[in-house]
């Protein structure tokens, strides 16, 4: 609102901050963590009086100097470049908040760089103690630089006390700072140890390589497995809306999640197999795997924290899109456009509409959405969604999915926008069918369903549905997946939308009452039967083949003994007439032999 | 459109504004001599390539060596001024910065390409032999471009009246090139940069070298000559600079402000003397003189800055949040103190091993 955008429509900022992100951190932690690993790996040579592994030290310390120095260095100042150039509002407000750490922190880095250059440069010319102590040096001023990095970035996703008394230490020391300082810190020691692998797989000494492997991978193992307590505790105190993201309402923290997890488990069980195994094998393979996987469960983090935090870039003080949640009341007074300063059209005229539909798009959608791009493509996501529909959608759009902001602005604005979106990207029309026409079951599915799956993507999944089992469903979404929210609309307007959802496989569609047909046949009370105790783990689709051929004398014998057929499905325990209809309804549906 | 409707709504600062401003000029010179350093030192290994003889090899090799710390050292030094400016002019910094987006993350690769290139100029100094000129030049060429950016939107978030070409341009394609000053103001910059290198490399040769003399006289005879001679240019293209300045501008410079006018006085007469001591060859008079000078400049172009935003923008309108927090400032400057001794106690370490372990300092570059 106060900025220009850097708008190039199919490619999303968002993706370009994790990209950049993702990839300093894996290099910043191992400049932290790689610190200890060196002076530690100097004293193991110096007590063990070895020039051999003193040499691999020397040498992994140029590799270090190389990649942290050049290339961490240069992606760090590239993250503050990308978030000026994406977020300006936040950044402004994070700088402005923080000058001070970041100063202090630039201090850190400037003892680093003099630190680590002599500790490289001097090998061998240096007093053993001295060289020492200015690798503990190095070590140190990475540490209290994390340390200090740590509080701004943790600051945005639990922003504490520094939201009632904008006190920089309150900010600082905030919620998640502690567990936060002491993962990073266990995660950087595991980096440590990966890149440890890296470089040790090219010793020439067979005896020394296996050594050293073997004592980089006890490192990784060890700190990835403190690793976890850190971060569980980092989980437990996430704020409850965090949370609910975090535990499965976001859909792609879960995507990450499952990556993490992944991750986590092939890394340990890796790293414990080059451990435990003879490293007689190639294991540069191998070597390479840790680091994809280590980057996996470090990414995965990085992910869910920034994502947790939706749809604020600094939690409960400023949305994603930049806009101050103080100002979002005013706003919708006075309007967005009369607020911004980076717009050509002040108000929504029947001229100008589609063009300040624009300029809405630009400065309070772009921050996540591209238009054609592959990262959350507007067109793609809205597709299924009609003009009367985006309208419905926009006004309660933060209710309805937490993780998006609220529009800002007049209803005229939110009408430009919706016209833009609908019209100018969609190309549909532009007629305000206000649900008194056409299908009312459809005009609810594109209000409430269709922002996040069309139809055609629930045809498939709703085959075999019984209308009452699509209602009873709409009562209880979350339960179907986390990720939905509930539809509250009152119980009319949810028979409606059952209606509508049933005739996606049955073309005649049934009255839209939610009432069981009127003479319901065995096959009929079968389907209801088998809705309700059957496809909790299986649908009709999954068991057909199975089921394939069956006559029914068999299908009825198997219902009395599903145990049997797998130990993993309960007895069904209803009474002899309700296994007779299910059989028939199964018979019906499967084709089976009467 | 009025361009004032433009800029963004600046956020209260902590402290008072003087703090940033003096924090800002105090650092912000500190990264020009890196960065002078760096660039004139990359000429002068340059040129040695070129000219005849052992001395010449060996100054280009050991300038070799020294290269990759002024890449670190600009680079960090860069870090305390920009978070500074951040800070102080952040809603026009990131204007600008959005405008030109594309070019200014270029920036980072185009470093970093520079950076490794160096690292192979110094790690691979031998097997590389006249390929190094080559490695050289691309260095040069891609520094001097990331000056040319730098400039760009240092002269663009002070010129808010072309910022209404966003509106047609979003893409972060645009440059500053329709200003009058970009080109004199980027060639003065440039061509003072090299020339301060220059200097550096002259007193690299005269303080590092000196157990080898031949080498230390062609590297004092190089780099002043390369001082010397881009100086003068320099002076010619400030004047062009100062021609092209817009008109409320100039006038501060020509007795409209006492303080700006003493500042251009005062840096016309240290540039000439530091000439006259450039090309008597005069290395620690030169460096003498053109610290301070650096100074200087670095007030005139602050002084182009204020001026040229004046009808804007001023910092004393900035507001002060209503709580001054000093502590965090108290944390940084107690922080700075002692992170600048363990420095000095570090490299105090250094001048002692280097002391004892002379002779066998030539293995590394060689790997």
């Amino acid at each position: 609102m106060n900025y220009p955008v850097w708008f190039v429509p199919t490619f999303g900022g968002g993706l370009l901050i994790a990209l950049v992100a993702i990839v300093h951190v894996f290099v910043s932690h191992f400049a932290v963590g790689g610190g200890l690993y060196l002076v530690l790996t100097e004293r193991k040579a110096l007590t063990e009086k070895s020039a051999a592994i003193m040499a691999f030290v020397r040498t992994h310390t140029r590799f270090f100097m190389l990649l942290t120095m050049v290339f961490g260095g240069l992606t760090g100042v590239a993250i503050w470049f990308v978030i000026s150039l994406i977020n300006p509002a936040a950044t402004s407000l994070l700088i402005h908040t923080f000058v001070f750490g970041w100063a202090t922190e630039w201090v850190f880095f400037l003892v680093e760089i003099v630190a680590l250059f002599i500790y490289f440069y001097t090998f061998g010319r240096m007093d053993d103690r001295n060289h020492q102590i200015i690798g503990w040096i190095y070590f140190g001023a990475a540490w209290l630089s994390l340390f200090l990095i740590n509080g701004i970035i943790d600051f945005m996703l639990t922003p504490g006390d520094w939201i009632s008394n904008h006190g920089f230490w309150s900010g600082f020391f905030n919620p998640t700072f502690w567990p936060a300082l002491f993962f990073r810190s266990f995660i950087s020691f595991m980096l440590a140890g990966c890149y440890g692998f890296l470089t040790a797989t090219f010793i020439e000494d067979e005896a020394l390589r296996h050594r050293m492997i073997r004592y980089s991978g006890i490192w990784a193992l060890v700190s990835l497995i403190l690793s976890l307590p850190a971060g569980w505790w980092y989980l437990a105190v996430l704020p409850a809306p965090a949370a609910r993201l975090v535990h499965g309402a976001s859909p792609t923290i879960a995507r990450a999640g499952t990556v993490g997890a992944f991750s986590l488990a092939l890394l340990a069980g890796l790293l414990i197999t080059l451990i435990l195994l003879s490293p007689k094998a190639r294991t540069r393979v191998l070597t390479a795997l840790v680091m994809i996987t280590a980057m996996g469960y470090l990414g995965a983090f990085e992910w869910t924290r920034e994502a947790a935090r939706r749809p604020f870039v600094i939690n409960g003080v400023m949305y994603s899109n930049g806009l101050p949640v103080s100002a979002v009341s005013r706003i919708d007074q006075e309007g967005f456009l009369q607020n911004a300063r980076w717009v050509q059209n002040k108000e929504v005229t029947a001229a100008n509409r589609l063009e300040a539909g624009r300029e809405l798009f630009l400065h309070q959608c772009f921050a996540c959405h591209t238009i054609g791009g592959f990262n959350n493509d507007i067109i793609a996501r809205t597709r299924n969604m009609s003009f009367t529909g985006l309208r419905s959608y926009l006004a309660t759009i933060h209710g309805k999915r937490y993780f998006m902001p609220p529009f800002a602005g007049t209803d005229a604005e939110l009408q430009a926008l919706a016209a833009y979106i609908a019209g100018g990207l969609n190309h549909k029309p532009l007629t305000d069918t206000g649900g008194a026409v056409g299908d009312h079951g459809k005009e609810l599915f594109d209000t409430n369903c269709a922002a996040c799956h069309g139809a055609d993507v629930l045809k498939p999944i709703l085959s075999g549905w019984p209308q009452k089992k699509i209602r009873t469903a709409l009562d209880r979404l979350p339960s179907l997946n986390p990720a939905m929210p509930d539809y509250t609309g009152p119980p009319a307007d949810k028979d409606a939308l059952a209606g509508y959802l049933f005739s996606l496989n049955h073309p005649q569609p049934q009255p839209a009452t939610g009432a069981a047909p009127a003479a319901p046949s065995t096959a009929g009370k079968g389907a209801g039967l088998f809705a309700d105790n059957c496809t909790a783990c299986h649908g009709l689709d999954q068991i057909k083949p199975a089921l394939k051929g069956w006559p029914r004398a068999k299908i009825r014998a198997a219902l009395d003994k599903l145990s049997a057929l797998n130990p993993a499905m309960p007895d069904y325990g209803g009474s002899a007439a309700e296994k007779d209809a299910v059989a028939d309804y199964l018979t019906q549906q499967t084709g089976g032999a009467q | 459109m009025n361009p004032a409707t433009l800029i963004p709504a600046a956020d209260p600062l902590t402290v008072p504004s003087g703090w940033f401003q003096f924090l800002l000029m105090l650092t912000f010179p500190l990264h020009l001599l890196a960065m002078n350093a760096l660039l004139g030192t990359a000429l002068t290994a340059l040129a040695a390539h070129l000219l005849p003889g052992q001395p010449y090899r060996r100054l280009s090799h050991e300038l070799a060596k020294a290269l990759p710390f002024l890449v670190a050292f600009t680079v960090n030094l860069g870090v305390a001024p920009l978070l500074f400016l951040n800070v102080l002019y952040g809603n026009l910094f990131y204007t600008s910065t959005i405008l030109m987006g594309l070019f200014w993350l270029a920036v980072i690769p185009l470093v970093i390409i520079a950076y490794y290139l160096l690292y192979l100029y110094d790690f691979r100094f031998r097997q590389l032999g006249n390929g190094a000129m080559f490695v050289l030049l691309a260095v040069l060429a891609l520094l001097l471009l990331v000056g040319f950016v730098f400039s760009n939107n240092m002269t663009m978030m002070i010129a808010p009246a072309g910022w209404n070409r966003w509106f047609t341009t979003p893409g972060g394609t645009l440059l500053n090139l329709a200003d009058p000053t970009l080109l004199p103001r980027y060639l003065h910059m440039m061509t003072g940069a090299l020339a301060v290198g220059g200097l550096c490399a002259a007193l690299y040769a005269k303080i590092a070298l000196k157990d080898d003399p031949e080498t230390a006289a062609a590297g004092i005879r190089l780099g002043m000559g390369l001082f010397s001679w881009l100086s003068l240019l320099q002076v010619v293209l400030g004047v062009w600079f100062l021609t092209r300045l817009q008109p409320a501008v100039l006038r501060l410079f020509m007795g409209g402000s006492g303080s700006a006018t003493a500042l251009l006085t005062i840096g016309l007469l240290m540039a000439l003397a530091a000439l006259m001591a450039g090309f008597r060859h005069q290395v620690g008079l030169a460096a003498g003189l053109t610290l301070p000078l650096l100074y200087v400049m670095a007030f005139m172009r602050d002084t182009v800055r204020t001026g040229a935003l004046a009808p804007y923008f001023s910092l004393d309108k900035v507001p002060v949040t209503s709580q001054v927090q000093w502590s965090p400032l108290v944390l940084f400057l107690v922080t700075l103190v002692l992170g600048l001794a363990v420095i000095a106690w570090m490299l105090g370490k250094v001048a002692t091993c280097t002391a004892r372990g002379e002779g066998q300092t030539e293995e590394e570059s060689d790997n």
